[in-house]
């Protein structure tokens, strides 16, 4: 009788939590997202879009923080929903681009590898230097973005990373209006 | 360099005669390449932004035909220098591109290099110390991934532990001898059977792992806020009181850290995750009890089935249920304080990461469950529920329901003079027998950590300091039960242990 409870809680659990959201953004944040943008295209010709409302996923290379800002340059990747919902590195090479948040983030969260989903507006091209060399790459005005402390793993290596079990660190940030 | 050292006289020498009838070492070697034409340069050949220096000094007069095709032989020869050490990169490159560590099929790091100096307040037998320097753990780590559907291989190898457990022999009044060793603590190959299905269904597990019961059983030793395990999985023992009939004494290892198991695990909807599976119930030296030979497997496998779910409130925070349930033996056993018979524990356990007060964390546990009649400890042996210890061997006990739990809260320094500084405060209390009084183990740990490197979870160098308020009432009450002498008991003597890992990853 007691396996049977216990099998039941276990089942019961599981439905109630099929019920939970599995998106990042908020509806309102993701309204007005163009679904087709070509990041190769913008990659190539960063000012012949601007304006555009975009939704692109990546990978930190490198951060500028000011006190009123943070300059992220990140490596594309695409957005994945399995095995774990967020970017994923495929291996293949991919572009870089730059992304500007209109505010504070933790630094743990900027490490180098943690991936990044961002929601914002395209923007004129910026320069910015990576590895001491200045370059001008595509750049985004971030509305919200969303950040998992990976480190540089996979986000689907989690919660099994090492040798035990180890909760991954995200969260979500939006630009106050 | 050779090349380089016979090409110039080569190509300065070639510039006394008309270049056309001439063909130059570097060029003749790239025979698809035009060779060099007197006369001003072909439109290719210009820098960007207009004609070439050395054109405009040919056209000026300034230098001479023969400096001009030097100068051009030069530039010829710096390419095509460059171009070939080019290729020898891409070469190398295309080389390396395989290796399998460069493709995540093969990685390795330090899982935890424990360095531990101890101090108990127990009395010892003549000719032992108090004190002592050991490695607590010395654990390297490999891992890969062969491919999405084997999205993960783990091996982790204890070099520290390569002593001798004793076996458990099926019969009364006699003792095991050395026989099981684990080099390796854990092996383990994951299955993603679908990629679609990821993360509902996210993987299949088979090997040797951390169990997931819990919170402490599964946390990394290389991770852990305090020195020492807590009671849930290992209390009594190392010098304390034996075994009795109570079911109070001797060693007890009410929770394994790490068996033979198959399992599922997921999550849904990101909030719930869940695992489910059956294991040995045997602890983790029971792979020296199969014959490879005969496939004959030792005693308890498998015999429990498991499963656990847990709730996120958010990222970082959750609450969560346990249960095993199946059969326990004593014959054969790994495992300390087990009895012959049904078997079981229930547990929820709880852990807040504070958003507000960024370093702050708070994490519980609480277990209970029934041990099988008859518990033993490891290398006594025993066989069966009976109580007659001249009969079955074993403690003689009945079947006694267990209980423990904890609480453990700490705070990081992220600022100030105290960055890196971490204390630490745990208290917990374990009950062998839940029917008898007296009994109690419980323990207050005071701990003070400093970080000089923190990014878990892949890098963690630290060094540990905790002093630990023991006590234990004692052995129960009533007839029969043996005397007890908390001076000699080390689970009732406060102890004091500094520890400095170095983790990476």
């Amino acid at each position: 009788m007691k396996r049977v409870s216990a099998a039941a809680l276990l089942l019961a659990s599981l439905a109630c939590g099929a019920c939970s959201p599995s998106q990042v953004f908020a509806p309102e944040v993701m309204e007005g997202v163009d679904e087709e943008f070509d990041f190769s295209r913008w990659r190539a010709l960063p000012n012949q879009d601007e304006g555009k409302k975009v939704e692109l996923g990546g990978a930190i290379l490198q951060s500028d923080v000011k006190s009123d800002a943070v300059t992220i340059v990140l490596r594309q990747l695409p957005i994945v929903k399995h095995p774990a919902y967020g970017p994923k590195d495929t291996g293949k090479r991919s572009g870089e681009f730059a992304a500007t948040f209109p505010g504070t983030l933790e630094p743990k969260f900027l490490q180098r590898g943690n991936r990044v989903i961002v929601v914002g507006t395209t923007k004129l091209a910026k320069v910015v230097v990576v590895d001491d060399i200045p370059r001008s790459l595509p750049n985004l005005e971030v509305r919200c973005l969303h950040i998992w402390n990976t480190g540089g793993r996979e986000i689907a290596d989690f919660p099994s990373f090492g040798a035990g079990y180890e909760t991954l660190e995200n969260q979500t940030w939006c630009a106050s209006k | 360099m050779m090349v380089s050292l016979q090409a110039i006289p080569s190509l300065a020498g070639s510039a006394k005669n008309p270049p056309s009838t001439t063909s130059p070492v570097i060029v003749a070697q790239k025979a698809e390449e035009p060779a060099p034409m007197q006369g001003p340069a072909p439109v290719k050949d210009l820098p960007p932004g207009g004609t070439a220096i050395e054109d405009l000094l040919l056209q000026k007069g300034t230098i001479t035909m023969d400096e001009w095709i030097q100068i051009r032989a030069e530039q010829e020869y710096r390419v095509a220098d460059q171009s070939r050490r080019i290729d020898s990169l891409e070469e190398w490159k295309n080389k390396t591109e395989l290796l399998p560590i460069l493709r995540d099929k093969v990685n390795f790091g330090l899982n935890a290099l424990q360095f531990l100096y101890g101090h108990l307040d127990a009395q010892v037998p003549e000719g032992r110390s108090q004190d002592s320097f050991s490695i607590r753990r010395s654990e390297m780590l490999f891992w890969g991934k062969i491919s999405e559907t084997i999205p993960r291989w783990h091996i982790l190898m204890e070099f520290q532990s390569i002593n001798l457990t004793s076996n458990t022999p099926a019969a009364a009044n006699q003792l095991g001898t050395p026989t099981a060793s684990t080099f390796f603590r854990e092996s383990y190959i994951d299955v993603r059977p679908v990629q679609a299905w990821a993360p509902n269904l996210n993987l299949i597990r088979l090997g040797i792992f951390r169990m997931p019961f819990g919170i402490f059983t599964e946390q990394s030793g290389g991770l852990r806020d305090v020195i020492s395990s807590p009671y849930l999985t290992q209390v009594g023992g190392g010098g304390g009181p034996g075994q009795n009939q109570n079911g109070t004494g001797g060693s007890i290892e009410f929770v394994q850290e790490r068996d033979y198991f198959i399992d599922v695990r997921g999550k849904i909807a990101n909030r719930l995750e869940y695992v489910t599976g059956v294991m040995n119930n045997n602890n983790f030296q029971a792979n020296a009890l199969v014959n490879t030979t005969s496939g004959l497997g030792g005693a308890n496998s498998p015999k429990a089935w498991y499963a656990r779910v847990r709730l996120f409130g958010n990222d970082v925070s959750f609450v969560s249920f346990t249960t095993i349930q199946g059969e326990s033996n004593n014959a054969g056993t790994l495992i300390n304080g087990r009895g012959k018979g049904v078997f079981d524990r229930y547990a929820v356990d709880f852990r807040y990461t504070s958003k507000i007060v960024p370093g702050f964390m708070v994490q519980g546990e609480y277990w209970q469950g029934h041990d099988g009649a008859n518990a033993t400890t490891v290398g006594i042996g025993a066989n069966g529920t009976c109580q007659v210890t001249a009969v079955c061997g074993g403690s003689g006990a009945p079947g006694e329901m267990r209980r423990t739990y904890y609480v453990l809260g700490k705070y990081l320094f992220s600022e100030g003079p105290l960055e890196n500084f971490e204390p630490t405060v745990m208290w917990e209390q374990f009950d062998p027998n839940t029917s008898m009084s007296n009994d109690l183990y419980t323990r207050t740990i005071v701990g003070l950590t400093y970080y000089f490197e923190n990014f878990p979870p892949k890098v963690q160098s630290k060094i540990q300091l905790n002093y630990e308020f023991r006590h234990h009432q004692g052995l129960g009450t009533g007839p029969g039960t043996p005397p007890y002498n908390s001076a000699t008991d080390p689970f009732a003597n406060n102890a004091f242990f500094v520890q400095f890992q170095v983790r990476f990853m």
